[in-house]
């Protein structure tokens, strides 16, 4: 899977399991930041962070350990991609 | 015993599927009240909130992390605290009471894990299962950082969030409490409460009314729309869901006692449609008043719901003011005079009353 | 207004039915926290929980929780010695969340296999305010009456409720509690959100990886202390004081600084009368998630100093029994009081070091304190500190 691939699926997730409406969905850039508080972003929190987590296990068939530091992966949907692309990648 | 403190409100909110707004809004229905549309749900007609009605009252962005019955809330909490000008950094606790909570979250909960196991479970989904969301959210939302209280009880929750409130008032513990009440109409739910023999049409909606000391109100020069003189809650013998016999009510006595032993000359009562409760109702106020006064319900206007006992309350403080009594059948009002009881009487016993007086 | 004492317990536990069994629990130190048996858990991270071994009040066809309300309630009012003629004028407050979910579940995942029944008598008991209809019906409480849903705090606002009621002269008895029966739905839900230890969990461990679900009930008799006294009741000890607070802050985690907890803990300590320097435990939330642990750590060290207070969490034995804490909590730091021993938080293995508190690691510890507090920070940010002090 292509980190292109990864990024529409994200934002299938954004409005499946985030509630997102579906015209702001398709509004966001590879570039555009997750987390609340920074500029620009969709303004993700901890809890959702927890569904996003569920979602990318469950549709990507990756599985995240809590006790990696997993934080700078989840700046941005590039940025996640990329992660999602690289643990897809047969070891 | 401590000396209680005189209880106004100054301010209102409503959302339901007859009215949104402050008492204005609450005003001029009651001036001319109609019946809230209906549509039927899990059998039976219950007066729903059109989508778009709720979808202007909240910001999209807000709204995603919002069940339904937290953005009903939400809209109801902030048009009271707007109108009341209250400052929340001051101190403001939170009364909220809900007869059902949030059904559509727990069985979307549910169904999630029925369909696809343990990854099927939504995160965001999960906090709004316990009841207390509401309240958790409007906290947030309003910035109410005193006592916080989520009360569950058939039938007279919002009755008895308000009288909670004010007894908070009343007795010192906060000078300012946002009370009130909310339900929404789940097709599940309907199926239930039909069984459980609880034959009244369902309404949804939420409306929360300002509850302030009279003097930290007067103080500060807000507008005062009524005033609550005396509130007790007790409850009357009878099974869960069931209807009682007894009529002899403690509670009516002390909430007269408590606003000076006045009579109330009108009363705003519970039962509507659910002819066992109405008899039991009747009872119990023609054993306690005597005579069989002016009486209102508006259950068959907008439909039973937690936000429903709330608005009797702010509706009294209106009768109060104007000296009318909306019919129910949305006839001309009769005309009254003096101060008047808002009576709660809930199958499985529940009881509330509230004297309410004009400013 | 007036005094209110303690004059009655009753408790249901994962140690099972009766204050005793619970306090012997306590006091060995020892842990309820066990694989669940109750439902299907196959798919979750954490597996187990704290059951009641063995309902023994009420009869079968009432709802798991209701039955575990009952055998609390009724422990409470024969020990407070509540005469019938009394029970007319008596408050009864619950604090309650899941009420009869777990039949309710069963009713709806029966439904999704394709086994039909009628929805009234599986969810007649699903609401919280159900147990106490049913409570005040078959014990015949007719006084004020009324649930309360703050989460995890539910049990102690209860109590909260009960006291205000009696302080301010509304009534002179209450029956006041907490239950939650072990339902599908919290379980899955706190493995969904990561907040649970797939072991028993470890509150104030430096290793500390979340909590343990436990269920339960336990409720308590208060009174006027004039009249408990002038009809010679036996008085466990005083409900002197209390604090309720709002964090406003995220409808699951706690605001990092504990401000919220704080001003509850200071809230309880103004309305009781007493300074700091009087309250030597603290019965802490201490639900062992990484967050719970260090914000109320920090709270309790802005409001008594550091090092000043003995701390455990009960927790530790009968994991978080959600509504059911606060009043098993309460209970818990009564007998402190009358036994003069701290139950131990009974997993700590290395506490953590950045708290500064004894943690009363694995043994309880004899003391004979004057003031004892307990904490309950319920989920959304609802804070409630009760404080006890000897009678």
């Amino acid at each position: 899977m292509e980190a292109k691939e990864v990024f529409d699926e994200l934002k299938t997730i954004l409005v499946a399991r985030l509630k997102f409406d579906p015209r702001r969905a398709a509004e966001v850039a590879e570039t555009t930041p997750l987390p609340k508080g920074v500029e620009g972003s969709i303004g993700l929190d901890s809890l959702d962070f927890i569904e996003l987590s569920i979602a990318i296990e469950e549709t990507f068939g990756v599985v995240l350990d809590e006790s990696e530091e997993l934080t700078a992966h989840f700046a941005s949907f590039e940025t996640l991609a990329r992660f999602i692309v690289s643990r897809r990648a047969p070891a | 015993m401590q000396d209680r403190r005189a209880v106004v409100i100054t301010g209102v909110g409503v959302v339901n599927a007859a009215m949104v707004g402050a008492s204005p809004a609450l005003g001029a229905w009651l001036a001319r009240p109609r019946a809230a549309a209906c549509v039927p749900v899990g059998g039976r007609p219950a007066a729903r909130l059109p989508e778009a009605t709720l979808a202007g009252l909240i910001d999209p962005a807000e709204a995603r992390r919002l069940s339904r019955v937290c953005q009903l809330t939400i809209a109801g909490a902030r048009m009271a605290v707007a109108e009341s000008g209250i400052d929340p950094a001051r101190g403001l606790g939170l009364v909220v009471g809900s007869e059902l909570g949030d059904f559509t979250s727990t069985i979307a909960f549910a169904d999630g894990y029925l369909a696809r196991g343990a990854s099927g479970l939504s995160a965001l989904l999960f906090p709004n299962t316990v009841m207390n969301t509401m309240a958790a959210t409007t906290a947030i939302a309003v910035a109410s950082r005193e006592l916080s209280l989520t009360l569950n009880v058939p039938g007279v929750a919002g009755e008895l969030a308000v009288a909670r409130g004010a007894a908070a008032v009343a007795g010192g513990r906060v000078d300012a409490v946002l009370a009130g009440g909310v339900d929404e109409i789940d097709p599940l739910v309907a199926e239930m409460l039909g069984a459980l023999g609880d034959q009244a049409m369902r309404g949804e909606g939420a409306t929360f009314l300002v509850l302030e000391a009279e003097a930290t109100a007067r103080a500060r020069n807000a507008a005062v729309l009524g005033r609550i003189d005396g509130v007790a809650w007790r409850s009357l013998s009878a099974r869960p869901w069931g209807v009682g016999r007894r009529a002899a009510s403690r509670a009516i006595d002390e909430a007269r006692a408590r606003a000076g032993g006045a009579a109330p000359g009108w009363v705003y009562g519970s039962a509507s449609g659910d002819t066992a409760l109405s008899a039991w109702e009747s009872r119990v106020l023609r054993a306690a008043l005597g005579a069989e006064l002016p009486a209102a319900s508006l259950g068959g206007l907008l439909g039973q719901h937690g936000g429903l006992g709330a608005l009797r309350v702010a509706a009294a403080a209106w009768t109060a003011r104007s000296g009318l009594l909306p019919d129910d059948d949305g006839a001309t009002s009769i005309r009254v005079s003096g101060p008047g009881l808002v009576h709660g009487l809930a199958r499985g016993g529940g009881h509330v009353a509230l004297m309410v007086r004009a400013a | 207004m007036r005094h209110v004492v303690v004059t009655g317990l009753g408790a249901v536990s994962p140690f099972g039915a009766g204050v005793k069994a619970y306090w012997a629990g306590l006091a060995a130190g020892a842990c309820a926290i066990r694989p669940l048996t109750l439902f299907e858990s196959d798919g979750f991270r954490c597996r187990i929980a704290a059951e009641v071994p063995e309902l023994t009040a009420g009869s079968p066809r009432r709802s798991r929780a209701d039955r575990l309300a009952l055998g609390a309630a009724l422990e409470a009012i024969d020990d407070a010695g509540l005469a019938d003629a009394d029970r007319a004028e008596t408050a009864l407050m619950v604090g309650a969340v899941g009420g009869g979910m777990l039949e309710a579940e069963e009713w709806y995942w029966a439904r999704a296999r394709g086994e039909h029944s009628a929805p009234g008598a599986a969810l007649r008991a699903i609401l919280p305010g159900s147990h106490a209809e049913t409570l005040g019906h078959r014990l015949g409480l007719g006084g004020p009456r009324h649930t309360v849903v703050t989460a995890c705090s539910s049990g102690a606002v209860a109590l909260a409720e009960a006291a205000e009621l009696i302080a301010d002269g509304v009534v002179d008895m209450a029956v006041a509690g907490g239950v939650d029966g072990m339902t599908r739905m919290c379980f899955m839900g706190f493995n969904t959100l990561k907040l649970l230890d797939p072991e028993p969990c470890r509150p104030f461990d430096k290793d500390r990886r979340g909590m343990s679900i436990g269920e339960g009930a336990a409720f308590v008799v208060l009174e006027a202390a004039e009249r408990a006294r002038a009809r010679g009741a036996r008085i466990y000890a005083e409900l002197a004081g209390h604090g309720m607070t709002t964090d406003a802050f995220h409808v699951t985690a706690p605001e990092p600084e504990g401000e919220g907890m704080a001003r509850a803990m200071r809230a309880a300590l103004a309305a009781a009368g007493v300074t700091a320097g009087a309250v030597g435990y603290v019965n802490a939330h201490g639900t062992a998630t990484p967050q719970n642990d260090r914000i109320e750590a920090r709270a309790i060290a802005q409001v008594f100093g550091e090092g000043r207070v003995l701390v455990s969490s009960t927790k530790s034995m009968i994991g978080h029994t959600m509504a059911a804490a606060g009043g098993l909590e309460a209970v818990a730091t009564v007998l402190t009081l009358t036994q003069e021993l701290i139950p131990p938080t009974a997993t700590l293995v290395t506490p953590d070091p950045e708290l500064t508190f004894d943690c009363v690691p694995r043994v309880a510890r004899e003391a004979a304190v004057e003031c004892a507090i307990s904490n309950s920070f319920g989920f959304g940010g609802q804070n409630v500190t009760l404080l006890f002090r000897r009678a």
